[in-house]
């Protein structure tokens, strides 16, 4: 951390930010220049609030320099964290598709889509059974019986699931049908519902919180992991700007630099973050150009009577040329998608 | 300037960064602590490149301790400027209101506005002759003409003007006419622009970039400051946010911070700010109750028609009433109107 102290600062008020340093276990490096006096502190500094330093006279501003994530950090585990599921890794070489409709929304539309997904070679199925939604009044979800059609799809197709859990109390029942508990980006900084995935022993997928810097999406990881649950995945899913043609602005620079930054799986989500199915393929392809260890893509067999996510989401051919496109960038750069042997798509498009 | 370097740094590599500091001439101060060690550059630094540093083996960081704007901080000047344009007053404990429509259309609408906004007491007249649209096939200003009239209402009612330039070749046509020189949130970084105005005498209205920070809006000014010309006045006029409800979303905050950080005069635009006219009133007082030294405010006799910012234009009694209400609070914001 270090203490830039005002131009005016008398003797007294550096003397007294050096007595505080020294207070809290720290030591201080005072640095007189020209100008001003700067107070370098070295040494553990993460247990104290460092804004409590701005309240004392002659304090200009506080910039820290160590990153606060520590667990979760390239530093602490220079190896990539590996999850495995039975049969699958995320976070290898291989790349992983998450795929399935963006709610679950009957039995037939879910086993429709899990057998369209499997047939094009993805891994794990994804389908909300909660949803949290923007109004009140729109579909909020199947619940508990959602939870069951997608344990019935995962029996016949054999596909990992991974389905949202909205609240604390919920985590133990929706563990116990998910392979994969996601943490959507609005309960990003629900750090009660961290804390409780944090203690049961399933995989997370936590999505990036739509005004939340890379900082905070790794602090929030940083609870799960804290909590004792290392099965931790990093999802960039777009953030809020200003642009209106896209449903978010996908932050393309976030993968390279959350896989420098740590070393959990990052997996991107080319639907959320760009709301349209014609963006999503080119979206799709230049994050595994970028070094995503993974994709989470919205499929539905029937877009348009949707209930949700219509728009951002793919019919299942467009969905199944994606794949064989996404197995050629995967190879050039030096990653690998296994696709099952190419299955003549039939007329339900 | 300060260089933190890494945990893993090696003393060769402390050496030769510290050699390099040096060879610039410049003294260093070391900190050998037991994580790292951090290494203070003293003296003036301003021409120090920080990345120069970031680049070398070792280095995890380089950041530079003082302000990068000089003239325009209040380090350097800590009474306010005051400026004074024909005998107005802006800055220090007088609050301004510039008022005029967005866009001179015709000489009877502009001689309206102006004996409208002078009759409920504005000080300063506004009036875009040359504007910067977003659409080439938008209507661009009356040009010169559009001066002309400026200067006629001028005349008139005795009220002091102001008027965008928005090409440095243009800056001595439009400083003929003009007593407050403009530039647009478009023009915030126009570096060539903002010399040009900086060579003149004339007193330069800077406008915030829809996505600049106060920084960069404090180092445009300080290109105006460098070139010679004091008489600068900033003004915040909202910034891009991804809500949609308002044109822009007017950061107060800006107001009170860049008080602290300068001594120019700080201008709040609620019409920009806001871009819907009933929401202008209650973000004007708000500006001169957060320590605005003015407001600039778009008025028109007749919204529906305007050519241009109709939405976020004011009528003449609406804008009487509102300057009622700033005389009011004034008082409470030590302010004299």
């Amino acid at each position: 951390m270090i203490i830039v102290m005002k131009t005016n600062s008398t003797a007294a008020e550096i003397g007294a930010v050096i007595a505080r340093v020294q207070d809290i276990g720290a030591s201080p490096h005072p640095i007189y220049g020209a100008e001003r006096t700067v107070v370098a502190v070295v040494g553990e500094t993460r247990a104290f609030d460092p804004t409590a330093f701005k309240q004392m006279p002659g304090v200009e501003r506080i910039t820290s320099i160590s990153a606060p994530f520590k667990l979760a950090s390239r530093e602490s585990h220079p190896d990539n964290t590996i999850i495995q599921l039975n049969g699958v890794r995320i976070g290898g070489p291989e790349i992983v598709i998450i795929a399935g409709p963006c709610s679950v929304e009957s039995r037939s539309q879910l086993l429709e889509t899990a057998h369209a997904v499997k047939e094009a070679g993805a891994h794990i199925l994804r389908g909300g059974a909660f949803k949290p939604r923007s109004s009140p009044y729109s579909f909020q979800g199947l619940g508990l019986k959602g939870l069951e059609i997608l344990a019935e799809a995962r029996e016949i197709y054999g596909l990992h699931i991974v389905t949202e859990v909205m609240n604390s109390q919920a985590v133990p029942m929706v563990a116990e049908y998910a392979d994969i508990l996601q943490i959507g980006a609005r309960n990003m900084q629900n750090y009660g519902l961290l804390h409780a995935v944090g203690r049961v022993q399933r995989p997370v997928l936590l999505k990036r919180g739509m005004m939340s810097s890379m900082e905070e999406l790794l602090m929030s990881a940083e609870y799960i992991l804290a909590g004792g649950n290392y099965k931790v995945m990093l999802c960039e899913r777009g953030i809020r700007s200003f642009e209106k043609y896209t449903r978010n602005t996908f932050d393309l620079n976030a993968v390279p630099v959350l896989k420098q930054l740590s070393h959990l799986p990052v997996i991107a989500d080319p639907s959320h973050a760009t709301g349209r199915w014609d963006v999503v393929p080119a979206m799709a392809r230049a994050a595994i150009a970028a070094g995503a260890d993974g994709l989470m893509i919205e499929v539905h067999p029937h877009p348009s009577r949707a209930l949700s996510d219509g728009p951002q989401s793919l019919k299942p051919q467009v969905f199944a040329e994606l794949m064989q496109q996404l197995k050629r960038v995967a190879a050039a750069v030096d990653r690998t998608l296994e696709l099952p042997t190419p299955i003549l798509q039939g007329d339900d498009q | 300037m300060i260089i933190i370097m890494k945990p893993s740094a090696t003393s060769a590599e402390v050496d030769s960064v510290v050699h390099r500091i040096r060879d610039l001439g410049q003294d260093v101060h070391l900190s050998a602590g037991e994580a790292r060690t951090i290494i203070g550059i003293l003296g003036d630094t301003q021409r120090l490149n920080r990345n120069s540093f970031e680049v070398m083996a070792g280095v995890e960081q380089a950041m530079r301790v003082s302000q990068p704007f000089k003239v325009a901080s209040r380090e350097f000047q800590a009474t306010d400027t005051v400026i004074d344009v024909r005998g107005v007053k802006i800055g220090g404990e007088h609050f301004v209101v510039m008022a005029g429509p967005c866009s001179v259309e015709s000489r009877s609408q502009l001689l309206e506005t102006a004996h409208a906004v002078k009759e409920a007491g504005a000080h300063i007249l506004r009036g875009g002759a040359f504007k910067p649209r977003s659409s080439p096939y938008s209507f661009q200003g009356l040009g010169e003409e559009g001066l002309e009239y400026l200067v006629e209402a001028r005349e008139q009612t005795g009220l002091p003007i102001i008027t965008e330039v928005l090409g440095a070749s243009e800056v001595p046509l439009v400083a003929q006419y003009t007593d407050i020189l403009q530039i647009g949130a478009r023009n915030m970084q126009n570096y060539r622009l903002l010399q040009a105005v900086g060579k003149t005498d004339t007193p330069v209205f800077l406008k915030r970039g829809m996505s600049s920070t106060l920084q960069d809006l404090l180092m445009a000014a300080e290109y105006i400051l460098a070139s010679g010309n004091y008489n600068v006045i900033l003004c915040e006029r909202g910034i891009r946010t991804f809500t949609r409800f308002t044109r822009n979303t007017f950061d107060i905050n800006a107001i009170p911070a860049l008080k602290q950080l300068t001594h120019l005069p700080v201008i709040a635009d609620p019409s920009h700010g806001t871009g819907k006219w009933d929401l202008v009133a209650a973000v004007a007082k708000a500006g001169l109750i957060a320590g605005a030294d003015g407001l600039m405010i778009e008025v028109h006799p007749h919204p529906a028609e305007a050519w241009s910012d109709g939405a976020q234009s004011l009528k003449p009694q609406r804008f009487a009433e509102l300057m009622r209400d700033l005389r009011a609070l004034a008082p409470l914001a030590h302010r004299l109107l």
